[in-house]
């Protein structure tokens, strides 16, 4: 473990494999209050400078890669309610960092494979900030569809001329443009979705950059045409690969949601500064009950999206726990379906309301909100990614829907 | 950590069995369309039932028959819910409004005069509301003047209240009055118990917008209360009721979320895949299908907000700037923006403020360690608004989707709440949620300054 993250190893017990760090509650709430302190402090230095980009070396240093990453492998050995106290943080700071291909996806989909010596040191190097990763999985509506994750796997491993080819074409991939290894969600020749190990510049693969709106991320595309892959490149997921691709989207999805929640409220936060102090009519604009209950319903709908978020990370962290220790009977679909429909409303609510917040932060803001330099543009805009990354709140609804039908909501207690 | 999970888990299951052989079956088709005497004498049967097991008053302290830490009434309110077990209507005021009352500011005597009462079935009214004191309350003119008589000091109460719900039925009133005209506002207040039975009370049902008369009009003449029936100091009931204002929104609202995602959403999901004549269901429209997820996604979210104030409040959190929701924490922090040198110029300027002069300028994580109720400060306000606001969005749904046939639903179940799945009547019964208890409106002011620390109103 490098030196800097034994600030986190002050709260994880050396010991204790990551599996069990969900037991003890008390001690979780503490070691998350002191990294989100720490995220906060480090991220705030950085969101001084220009588009809020921060260095890679940070991240690494700060020990926010190898967080899930098992004390072993010099990672921090912590669960995925840890990552998500950074993905909110960083999206308070609005911060550029390519935090979701590496550490959410990039070690959520490395811990979701078989154990193996290839995978051990490529999470090893992965905590300490070696290669940049992006995982090349479908970032849009379709695996909310009723076809689901087998439907949406975004390539295909075919046999032919004697070697195993690679082909499919994955958008808006998170941080892809700057990843040197790339993690392709794929389905082998016997539909299973599988793991795939590529490199940027090998034949067959391509890379490119999408320019978005939103200054602050980094999205690409990546194709493979048969692209020959070698056999040691083709990693399976531990136990069901249906539940292992399914872990992963939910990961992004709530991710992108703790993204959205750290970001709404920092809006909340700026607009409640600003309507103390700016002035009109003899009295502070936050004295007028129009300017005043504005702010209040945007702290009523953060503080219901913080209550959805929180479940969903609770769930997904006990899935996730379940599925790294059990390999082949791993998460049970009522347990999986669960997970989703826990995402899928924090995703569709949290995301769809930072949308909500920071187009009220701007509107209270007045005419210094639709300045460039106010910066309330980067949240909305970064709010506004967020809602369609990882399937659009209309698209978990449906999901959602197909639950409440399928089981009456009989499963409410 | 691992026995207390272990022991909410029995209590759980005991709950669970118990109301398994205790809640009426088919309560909800027995009390629809009775009549005021046996809405009354089922209530009271409830009661006593819920009070045999120890579930009546589980937010009490153990001496008085209650002792249940906050966490495990939280799975009791959860599993009366689950098994949709008929609610405590005619009690609310009693055991919660009464009861806080009274453990805050009475006298031994007066406890213990009242609460072994309560659990005996003794009806209270709340006597705060006039006419010309509604969202301003501390405004009320209902006067009591302190007179000797032979027997010790009364106070004689001359005035008007409105609102009060259940005083055909009460057997006491938690009366707010005015005892020093000459004082300011607040500080003329007292706070005192009366005896529904007292002469020169004259008690008249107000009949409501559904056409139930549960709330009444208290015309008060010259009715004489003793002065050992004074709550708390004399003049400083406005400070009392506080207490009383508060407890109306704490694990009651726990209770009602709870009620929102059992009954209330099975029968919102069961109005969405009902099919029609033609064999349609309206879940199968997209635009529907859309629309009850969300709702699904609400709820889920109003009970998360419901167990995450109850649990830090059992973990001595509430209120503890760290523990607090970010954005309280705000004052704290460094702006949105990171440093001053990116923040815009208006936003520079508002890290320039200096201290907070007095308490109500305090920041919010201040203001809230200072505020001593379980539930005090905002959160109450943020669950009462976003409570109260998705029921009236969810029963309007609900009435939307059952269309015509909703219109043929004349009356609902006594004893249950507004989700009753009668999505008209619920609808309407809504704004029971909207408007008392301080308006939203009140609520959003006091979101606004209380939680996040903004300038008052002049």
């Amino acid at each position: 473990m490098s030196a800097h993250s034994s600030e986190l190893a002050v709260a994880a017990p050396a010991d204790a494999p990551g599996v069990d760090a969900g037991t003890d509650e008390g001690a979780d709430e503490e070691l998350r209050a002191e990294l989100r302190a720490v995220s906060r402090d480090l991220l705030a230095a950085a969101a001084g400078k220009d588009d809020a980009q921060v260095d890679w070396a940070l991240l690494a240093e700060a020990g926010w890669l190898g967080l899930e990453v098992p004390d072993g492998l010099d990672g921090a050995g912590v669960t995925v309610a840890e990552t998500a106290v950074v993905c909110e943080e960083l999206g308070r700071a609005a911060a550029r960092a390519p935090y979701l291909g590496t550490a959410v996806l990039g070690a959520g989909a490395l811990l979701a494979l078989d154990p193996g010596d290839d995978r051990d040191e490529l999470l090893r190097a992965l905590a300490t900030g070696a290669p940049r990763f992006a995982v090349a999985l479908p970032t849009g509506d379709a695996p909310l569809g009723a076809a689901g994750v087998p439907g949406a796997v975004p390539f295909r491993l075919a046999r032919s001329g004697g070697a195993v080819r690679l082909t499919g074409r994955a958008e808006f991939v998170p941080d892809a443009a700057e990843a040197e290894t790339l993690l392709l969600l794929a389905l082998d020749e016997g539909d299973e979705p599988v793991v795939v190990r590529a490199a940027p510049g090998q034949p067959g693969v391509e890379v490119t950059a999408t320019p978005v709106l939103d200054v602050s991320r980094s999205l690409g595309t990546v194709a493979a045409v048969d692209a020959p892959v070698e056999a040691g490149s083709v990693w399976r997921f531990r136990g069901d690969g249906r539940a292992g691709g399914r872990l992963l989207l939910a990961r992004g999805a709530l991710a992108v949601a703790c993204d959205s929640l750290g970001a709404a409220e920092a809006m909340l936060a700026a607009t409640v500064e600003y309507a103390s102090v700016r002035h009109q009519f003899g009295r502070p604009i936050g004295s007028f009950q129009a300017v005043k209950h504005g702010c209040a319903d945007m702290l009523v709908s953060v503080s219901v999206g913080r209550g959805l978020v929180t479940e969903a990370t609770r769930a997904l962290a006990a899935a996730s726990a379940v599925h790294v220790a059990d390999g082949a009977d791993g998460v049970d679909d009522a347990a999986m379906s669960a997970v989703e429909v826990a995402v899928s409303r924090a995703k569709s609510y949290m995301c769809a309301a930072a949308v909500d917040v920071a187009g009220k932060a701007m509107q209270l803001h007045g005419g210094i909100g639709y300045t460039w330099e106010s910066g309330v543009h980067r949240y909305l805009k970064r709010a506004a990614l967020s809602r369609a990354l990882f399937g659009s709140p209309t698209a978990h609804r449906a999901r959602l829907a197909r639950h409440l039908d399928a089981d009456g909501a009989g499963g409410a207690r | 950590m691992n026995a207390t999970l272990a022991d909410l888990a029995e209590l759980r299951a005991t709950i669970r069995d118990w109301c398994r052989a205790h809640v009426p079956a088919d309560w909800r088709r027995a009390q629809t369309g009775v009549g005021d005497d046996e809405f009354v004498a089922f209530q009271q049967a409830w009661f006593q039932e819920l009070r045999r097991a120890g579930y009546a008053v589980p937010h009490w302290p153990a001496e008085w028959g209650g002792g249940m830490s906050a966490a495990e009434q939280m799975v009791l309110y959860q599993e009366l819910a689950a098994a949709d077990a008929p609610r405590l209507v005619l009690a609310f005021v009693s055991i919660h409004h009464a009861a806080a009352t009274l453990l805050t500011a009475g006298t031994d005597e007066q406890r213990r005069r009242h609460l072994p009462g309560i659990l005996d079935g003794e009806i209270w009214v709340q006597g705060f509301s006039e006419p010309e004191a509604g969202s301003d309350l501390a405004s009320l003119r209902t006067t009591a003047r302190r007179e000797s008589r032979a027997g010790g000091d009364v106070f004689v109460v001359n005035g008007q209240k409105l609102w009060a719900s259940g005083a055909a039925h009460a057997d006491w009133c938690l009366l707010l009055a005015r005892s020093d005209p000459a004082a300011p506002k607040r500080r003329g207040i007292s706070y005192l118990l009366m005896d529904m039975r007292s002469p020169g009370l004259d008690v008249r049902p107000i009949r409501n917008a559904l056409g139930d008369s549960h709330f009444c009009e208290i015309f008060l003449n010259d009715v004489e209360i003793p002065a050992e029936n004074l709550v708390g100091p004399e003049n400083s009931g406005w400070q009392v009721a506080q207490a009383t204002l508060a407890a109306e929104r704490g694990m009651t609202m726990l209770e009602l979320a709870e009620r929102l995602g059992n009954v209330g959403l099975r029968s919102l999901v069961e109005t969405c895949r009902r099919p029609d004549a033609a064999g349609h269901r309206p879940i199968d429209d997209t635009l529907v299908a859309d629309r009850l997820a969300g709702f699904d996604t609400e709820i889920a979210g109003l009970r998360a907000l419901c167990r995450d104030l109850v649990e830090r409040h059992d973990a001595g959190t509430v209120g503890d700037a760290s523990q607090a929701p970010p954005a309280m924490r705000r004052s704290q922090d460094r702006t949105a923006f990171g440093d001053a040198g990116q923040a815009p110029p208006a936003m520079r300027r508002s890290q320039d403020r200096t201290a907070f002069g007095d308490a109500s300028q305090a920041p919010p994580a201040v203001r809230r360690s200072q505020d001593r109720t379980a539930f005090g400060g905002a959160d109450a306000s943020v669950v009462k608004v976003y409570y109260s606001e998705l029921l009236q969005r969810m029963t309007g749904f609900g009435a939307e989707i059952a269309g015509l046939a909703a219109q043929t639903e004349l009356s609902k179940p006594a004893s249950s709440g507004w989700e009753s799945g009668r999505w008209l009547l619920d609808f309407i019964g809504s704004w029971e949620w909207t408007i008392p208890g301080g308006t939203n409106e009140i609520q959003r002011t006091i979101i606004g300054e209380r939680g996040l620390g903004l300038p008052r109103e002049p």
